[in-house]
């Protein structure tokens, strides 16, 4: 994306509401802090008037938007209130009722003032339950601001100052023009799946140079652990093959019987499904790390590979629907699973039906990360203890992202279980996804904002725009059906597709890939990626290893 | 934005139409007393995301702002845009549950 505006870019006041704010500064904005009134769903009206409807005070309207004016507290409509300004000087400024929001009636159009919405917020946290004590509002401390800052700058600065000492060396070998990295492998029965998913990771910027940075010396590895096997030295073994320059595909039969040791019950010539077993591998990597460093770090914090590249944060907001009260927790996650955005089918809207000519657009990925994000009314059958009301009520979730991973992986939900008939299927159904991906929207910081309306008041914790821009470099695409289909993976290199089809590789056009069937989507941050691009040809050469030796386990 | 688009029909004007706008504001006043009006405003919400008529609103309002620009457009312009198509493409369903609930609300209310 060439250069964008941030969606929140502080929009500047129009020329009366500086005015009006000369003249008045914050006091009309203060005396109606007393008449604002905040709903359980976090929604903020102005109620000055309890006994009688507010109407408009020239044609009676009671429906529709109404104005209150902020210098003498009349209603009008957006008829009228022209009028009310035009005869009274001064009187500029009014606030819609339903929304508490600033409308500026010489401009005819709502305006935007980060005091006035502070006044309101602070009195939206104050008025919902467990308000000014707890964090769940969006107030966060900053302290955790800067050292969550700190951490992400460690994660690009150390992959990247190493890329940078990095010699260059082009393959003489090499029989195509093919960037180096690219090699097929070779299908062992069933395996697509683990060829699909090792050629997203291997290309992964984080980890692609953490293996050609040779983090993981296997040497050292087997001393340590003696005989055990190790998925991480599989997978290095892997990488070294696969940037060797060597094009003939390669047989990843070692890793192969690792990883049926580690996840015994997948083992088998079944066709697996791919994020599965991309769960697997990252479990897999992350218990051999935290045993070579013997510490019990949970997801959150853990500094092994799989976690440093995959790790996020997901905030979800429990809002009881009778008081308003909210309670958060933060759970990490390395992926984000996402349900198809389709009205079409049967099995999710057998309770509402909806005319036949209605939502017959394509799904999208930015319509499946809104549905993810969407705060959904969990049913009377699924009711939790408020802490508040002290029993059990309706209440309402809201997932957000509170920190995104370096290497955003999404998974696309394409099994539909029918309860009634006890069958799953396959959706076939064509998602479209964009190759730049703007993550923002989809924030805690810009989840929980505009669950206060239209504000531009900004939470402490706001994430600068360019950690949540995102570059696609692999799509993992299924075609087939749900028991036999077949996985193929698209690499993103230097701006080139290559098709990777177990084996066989080939460049293909950008149409091919938007056109592709997706199942899973990696992103990476688009820091990430343009180094990416710039390094691609070189490679590190270890002093302590060749990596144009064979290595073993190539059967 | 999102918040322009919700809204309840609007009236045309002072109509003179005798006795119904007085048995409509009757019924207004009860709904809102009772906090009924409220809940229902609620539901709805729910139902007009769910069933995606928001999102079509949504893309009306950008293509519209797109096709004028940023600062040409304000709240009024929007609002009058996607007045006639948002009451035109609320579904039968939608219609159909809201009335059901302020019939039995008006039932259990006269009493």
């Amino acid at each position: 994306m060439c250069a964008r505006n941030s969606i929140y870019t502080t929009p500047k006041p129009c020329k009366h509401l500086a005015d009006y704010k000369l003249r008045h500064g914050f006091n009309t904005y203060y005396s109606i802090r007393n008449c604002l009134k905040t709903t359980p769903n976090g929604r903020t009206r102005v109620a000055k008037h309890t006994t009688k409807i507010p109407r408009c005070s020239f044609c009676d309207r009671y429906q529709g938007r109404l104005y209150f004016c902020l210098m003498c507290s009349s209603l009008w409509c957006p008829t009228h209130i022209l009028l009310h300004t035009q005869s009274e000087k001064g009187h500029e400024v009014a606030i819609d009722m339903n929304r508490s929001e600033l409308y500026c009636c010489l401009c005819c159009d709502q305006v935007y003032d980060p005091d006035f919405d502070k006044v309101v917020v602070c009195n939206q946290v104050k008025d919902l339950p467990g308000g000014s004590k707890s964090k769940t509002n969006g107030f966060e401390a900053c302290g955790e601001r800067s050292s969550k800052r700190k951490r992400l700058d460690s994660g690009i600065g150390l992959d990247l100052k190493k890329s940078k000492l990095l010699v260059s060396m082009r393959d003489r070998r090499a029989k195509s023009c093919y960037p180096l990295g690219l090699r097929g492998l070779n299908n062992l029965g069933s395996t697509c799946f683990m060829n699909s998913v090792l050629q997203a990771l291997l290309h992964a910027p984080p980890l692609r140079n953490y293996f050609l940075n040779d983090r993981h010396n296997s040497i050292q590895c087997r001393k340590r652990s003696g005989e055990k096997l190790c998925l991480l030295c599989d997978i290095d073994a892997i990488s070294s093959a696969m940037f060797s320059g060597d094009r003939t595909p390669y047989t990843p039969a070692h890793f192969l019987y690792s990883w049926w040791q580690h996840s015994s019950n997948l083992a088998s010539y079944e066709e697996q499904d791919a994020h599965e077993f991309f769960i697997s591998v990252l479990d897999g990597i992350h218990e051999m790390e935290s045993k070579i460093r013997n510490s019990g770090k949970d997801d959150g914090d853990c500094q092994c590979i799989a976690h440093r590249a995959f790790s996020g944060l997901l905030r979800s907001d429990v809002t009881c629907i009778s008081c308003g009260f909210t309670s958060t927790t933060y759970d990490p996650c390395v992926d984000i699973s996402l349900n198809m955005d389709t009205s079409n089918l049967s099995s999710s809207n057998a309770n509402k039906p909806i005319k036949p000519d209605e939502k017959t657009g394509a799904s999208t990925l930015s319509g499946c990360l809104n549905l993810f994000t969407r705060a959904e009314r969990l049913g009377s059958d699924q009711k939790l203890h408020c802490q508040n009301c002290q029993e059990l009520r309706d209440s309402s979730k809201q997932l957000s992202i509170r920190r995104l991973p370096l290497v955003l992986c999404l998974h696309i939900k394409r099994v539909e279980h029918s309860l009634v008939r006890k069958i799953s299927r396959k959706i076939n159904q064509y998602m479209q996804f964009p190759f730049s991906l703007d993550m923002t929207p989809y924030l805690s910081s810009s989840i929980v904002r505009s669950k206060f309306g239209n504000r531009i008041f900004t939470f402490e914790y706001d994430n600068s725009n360019s950690s949540a821009a995102y570059e696609i470099f692999a799509v993992i695409a299924h075609s087939g059906m749900l028991e036999s289909g077949h996985y193929v993976t698209y690499l993103r290199l230097k701006n080139q597709w290559y098709k990777c089809d177990d084996a066989w590789i080939s460049e293909v056009d950008e149409g091919i890939v938007r056109a592709s069937q997706c199942y899973m989507l990696f992103y990476v941050q688009k820091l990430l990626y343009n180094e990416a691009i710039e390094d691609s040809s070189f490679v590190h050469i270890s002093p302590r290893r060749d990596p144009f030796d064979s290595t073993a386990g190539c059967s | 934005m999102k918040h322009s688009v919700n809204r309840p029909p609007t009236p045309d004007g002072a109509e003179d139409q005798g006795n119904e706008p007085i048995l409509q504001e009757i019924i207004n006043i009860k709904l809102i007393e009772s906090g009924e009006k409220e809940r229902l405003m609620e539901m709805l919400r729910e139902r007009l995301i769910e069933c995606g008529w928001k999102d079509e609103m949504k893309a009306l309002c950008r293509a519209y702002v797109k096709k004028k620009g940023r600062n040409n457009v304000t709240v009024d312009d929007l609002v009058h845009l996607i007045t006639p198509k948002g009451r035109a493409s609320v579904p039968d369903s939608v219609k159909a549950e809201l009335l059901q609930r302020i019939r039995s609300f008006l039932t259990s209310a006269a009493l």
